[in-house]
């Protein structure tokens, strides 16, 4: 099975961690792994501010650096999302079409396609999952507080077999952290509320690190976490399922 | 004032924050319960969604049948095709009438077509008689939630409020005592009241009849006491058949508030001997979003608010932030329709969560539609040239494998080496309350490319 | 006068117009699939467990001569009593068609039958031929509903059916008594229609 790896550029540019542990990851699993090095953005920033229009290059660049796959995998789920959800822009030729159809992400990846949940991982500490919305309201990576489905959740599902891991339930499961892109800054008084309160439902759960799926609002928990010396480690779920303490 | 500011202002008190979102989460909680009682309750909002879908699909021939059938059981039935008319309409009957005081249950029509202001001009006295509504129509504001009118206010704030205009005694905000003395009040209004004025939950085509749901008993104290009962629709509300309230009444209490179904679900279909029944449809820019492929599913909205309690902005900036008559998630894709220039900050005033989506009984897909009007408003409202040039900027560096690298080095570089001072700037909103991200030395391509070639 | 009418008729037209040329491709009705519902469920339980949730309370007697001894220990104090029903001698003040129900104002009790009731949410349905001045239920200090066991409903998709060959004047759903959560969500009993609901079950 061929995979594309997908690195969301604020990944490559800042958390070059999370890649690295991503590809260790779907290398551990057997994959043959490809990071096209000509990748840069799946235009989400663009498309959320508005400016999808102007997002078409990029859209097309993308479909062409991971055409080839069989597989194309990201840590990202909103980068993840954008591509299955809005390459509706672009022509829908049979190339276009393949790749909205297999871009996974990550954890969706493992579970999903690859079946498996035991990665042989122990990372011994109090876990809190934030559920990234794109992720799950989105890619449906689990059920929502919202709808009255059966309880799943993909990350849970993974997380339950890293050894010596305990996950933490929040008051409020499936809020949403406050990033939401050009939101952060154009919406600052409110997304940081929202981000300080989704950290302060992690302190009062008792949780030591805080992960998800979605890198981009860790960033943004991390930032205010850094800012106001709050006793929390951030971290992405790549990173723990990847980790053999 | 675009909505980013006024919610600043509003978090500028951030226990008065917290309050207001812990109110409003409280009820959001409510409806989950509530809705888990429920077998098939997903399989409720995919009927109620389609039935929407149907109606405004064939929506002159459910309005021509709706007029008909009242017609027959002896309602007169008017059309407006705009706020104005509207107004003049309602004032028209009150003046056959001879009506000078008027009670009025909650009605959103009647806020977005201003009719308040519009009767008090011609010497009508209008008493809104929902208790949430009253609250503010004494403090002289608008409804902060269309559910909960006065969810912004202290219960000491009511207070004070009432000992000014009811003569209340000071009560350390004791909200039985204050609605005792609220009911004592509008008893002697409903009493005397001339006209009643509702609005209109669903109104039924294969009958002609309509439904209007308080919990407070408001809308049936005013409209069976007074001679006349002047009920106001905008065209949207109909659905094709009786039945079909099974649905709907089965949702929406459930889903506005928790409660299984509301006090009151009052079905009218013909007055009482001697008295008048009027419903007015109204169009005033629903005949413009029925034309908006993208943004007709707006029209299937009944109203319930679950999309302002679960919505992780609305409960933390107030419903007055969005300055328009619906706040919240839906009024952020109904109010761009209206007036696109004015609102066209909301549909930014979200982070795409997509928990309104989910939560809305009818189904309407909230957040896509927020998406999609931002598409809409960078081409056709004038944008702040910073952030034009540089997303379009971003547009073309992201299309360009090699000016992305260039641009990401730079970015890099200027992160790990500018003084904290120059970072920190004030143009930089994101790091007023949050730090950056600690620069690695390799970004993941320089240490992709270095492994491979030691490979 | 004649310029206001031609104005109306002409929004009309204009709306209409405006629907026919904006609204899309007809979409179906879907057929309600009312077996995605069922559940078995004790319905005289649930009721009164929804009735009470409401704020309501629920009375279950044998038979209809004990009515009567169960309203005055519930309602020692009502004297302006309004009976609408047979089973109950207790009216003190009898109302008709022609009622003025202003003259209501201050009624202590109003007794009434409900034609059916709703288990999933705790609603009685009553019409106008139960209580003939529609005001009555509203403006009631207090409020009894009557009603059959054998009248309780699972959901409302029923009581629809149950009631869809009636003469349409004015029915309700009542679902409690009054109430309003207006002042900081906080729940109060009696806002401006009856301040308490009992529902004898019998």
């Amino acid at each position: 099975m061929k995979v594309g790896l997908f690195i969301p550029c604020y990944i490559n540019q800042l958390y070059p961690q999370v890649g690295i542990a991503t590809l260790e990851l779907l290398e551990k699993l057997g994959m043959e792994v490809v990071y096209p090095t000509g990748q840069t953005c799946c235009g989400q920033p663009l498309g959320n501010s508005g400016y999808e229009e102007d997002s078409k290059g990029i859209c097309q660049l993308f479909v062409e650096n991971f055409k080839e796959f069989d597989y194309i995998v990201g840590p990202s789920g909103s980068c993840v999302y954008h591509v299955k959800k809005h390459f509706d822009i672009l022509e829908q030729t049979e190339d276009v079409k393949r790749v909205r159809k297999n871009t996974y992400e990550l954890c969706q990846f493992i579970y999903e396609v690859l079946g498996k949940t035991d990665l042989g991982a122990s990372f011994p500490h109090k876990v809190g999952i934030h559920k990234s919305c794109h992720g799950l309201r989105g890619l449906r990576l689990g059920s929502c507080s919202e709808r009255m489905d059966a309880h799943y959740s993909t990350e849970e599902n993974l997380l339950k077999e890293v050894k010596g891991l305990e996950l933490k339930t929040l008051n409020r499961v499936d809020e949403c952290c406050g990033f939401g892109g050009t939101f952060s800054v154009f919406e600052e008084a409110i997304s940081v509320k929202m981000g300080k309160d989704r950290i302060q439902d992690h302190i009062d759960s008792d949780v030591e690190v805080i992960t998800g799926a979605d890198h981009s609002c860790l960033m943004h928990l991390e930032g205010l976490i850094n800012r106001n010396k709050q006793p929390l480690k951030v971290m992405h779920i790549a990173e723990i399922l990847n980790s053999s303490i | 004032m675009a909505h980013a500011d006024e919610a600043a202002i509003f978090n500028k008190d951030e226990a008065k924050v917290d309050w207001h979102d812990k109110a409003l989460w409280f009820v959001r909680q409510k409806r989950d319960k509530s809705a888990h009682k429920v077998k098939g309750w997903e399989e409720l909002r995919n009927y109620a969604s389609a039935i929407k879908a149907n109606v405004l699909s064939n929506l002159d021939s459910y309005l021509l049948q709706f007029e008909e059938n009242a017609q027959k059981n002896g309602v007169t039935v008017h059309w407006a095709a705009n706020a104005e008319e509207h107004n003049k309409i309602v004032h028209s009957i009150l003046q056959k009438h001879n009506a000078k005081k008027i009670v009025k249950s909650k009605s959103m029509l009647t806020e977005e077509c201003h009719l308040n202001p519009h009767l008090e001009a011609h010497g009508i006295e209008v008493i809104d008689t929902d208790l949430g509504e009253r609250i503010v129509q004494l403090a002289q504001e608008p409804p902060s939630h269309i559910v909960l009118p006065a969810i912004h206010k202290k219960k000491e704030e009511v207070d004070v409020l009432f000992q000014e205009h009811l003569g209340t005694k000071p009560c350390d905000g004791d909200p039985e005592y204050l609605t005792a003395e609220a009911r004592k009040h509008l008893r002697n209004k409903f009493i005397k009241a001339d006209a009643a004025i509702t609005g209109v939950n669903f109104a039924i085509a294969d009958t002609g009849g309509f439904v209007v749901c308080t919990n407070e008993g408001n809308a049936d104290m005013g409209a069976h006491l007074a001679k006349v009962h002047i009920a106001c629709m905008g065209m949207e509300k109909l659905i094709p058949q009786e039945k079909h309230l099974g649905i709907f009444l089965r949702l929406l209490g459930r889903s506005a508030t928790g409660q299984p179904i509301t006090t009151y679900s009052s079905h009218f279909n013909k007055p009482e001997p001697g008295k008048e029944m009027h419903i007015v449809i109204v169009d005033n820019g629903r005949t413009e979003q029925l034309s908006r492929e993208d943004f007709r599913a707006s029209l299937h909205c009944i109203r319930c608010g679950a999309c302002m309690n679960t919505c992780p902005i609305y409960r933390r900036s107030g419903g007055h932030s969005y300055k328009s008559t619906i706040p919240g998630p839906i009024g952020s894709i109904l109010s761009p329709g209206i007036d696109l220039k004015k609102h066209s900050s909301l549909p930014f005033a979200s982070t795409l969560c997509g928990s309104c989506s989910d939560v809305c009984p009818v189904k309407i897909n909230i957040h896509e539609q927020l998406y999609k009007w931002r598409q809409v408003i960078v081409k056709d409202v004038p944008q702040p040239v910073v952030k034009k040039t540089a997303l379009k900027m971003a547009g073309s560096v992201l299309a360009n494998t090699k000016m992305y690298h260039f641009a990401g080095k730079s970015a890099r570089f200027m992160l790990k080496h500018m003084p904290r001072f120059v970072i920190y700037s004030k143009l930089n909103a994101w790091g007023h309350a949050r730090d950056l991200p600690e620069v690695k030395n390799d970004n993941f391509d320089e240490w992709y490319k270095k492994r491979k070639k030691n490979e | 006068m004649n310029g206001i009418k031609k104005e109306k008729r002409m929004s009309r037209e204009a709306i209409l117009n405006a629907v026919r040329k904006n609204k899309p491709e007809s979409l179906p009705l879907p057929e309600i699939d009312l077996g995605l519902f069922e559940e078995e469920i004790n319905l005289v339980e649930t009721f009164i467990d929804n009735l009470k949730f409401v704020g309501g309370r629920a009375v279950q007697l044998n038979n209809m001569t004990e009515i009567d001894a169960e309203i005055k220990k519930l309602y020692p104090n009502a004297s302006k009593i309004v009976s609408c029903v047979k089973e109950s001698a207790l009216g003190t003040i009898s109302i008709n068609k022609e009622t003025e129900p202003h003259g209501l104002e201050d009624i202590d009790l109003a007794i009434i039958k409900g034609e059916l009731a709703v288990a999933e949410n705790g609603a009685i349905w009553v019409t106008e031929n139960d209580f003939t001045i529609r005001a009555l239920p509203f403006i009631t200090n207090d409020l009894v509903l009557i009603v059959s066991r054998n009248d309780i409903y699972l959901h409302m998709h029923h009581v629809y059916e149950a009631i869809s060959k009636r003469d349409r004047t004015f029915g309700v759903f009542i679902s409690g008594p009054s109430k309003t959560a207006d002042i900081e969500q906080c729940l109060v009993v009696g806002a401006h229609g009856a301040i308490s609901l009992t529902v004898l079950i019998v």
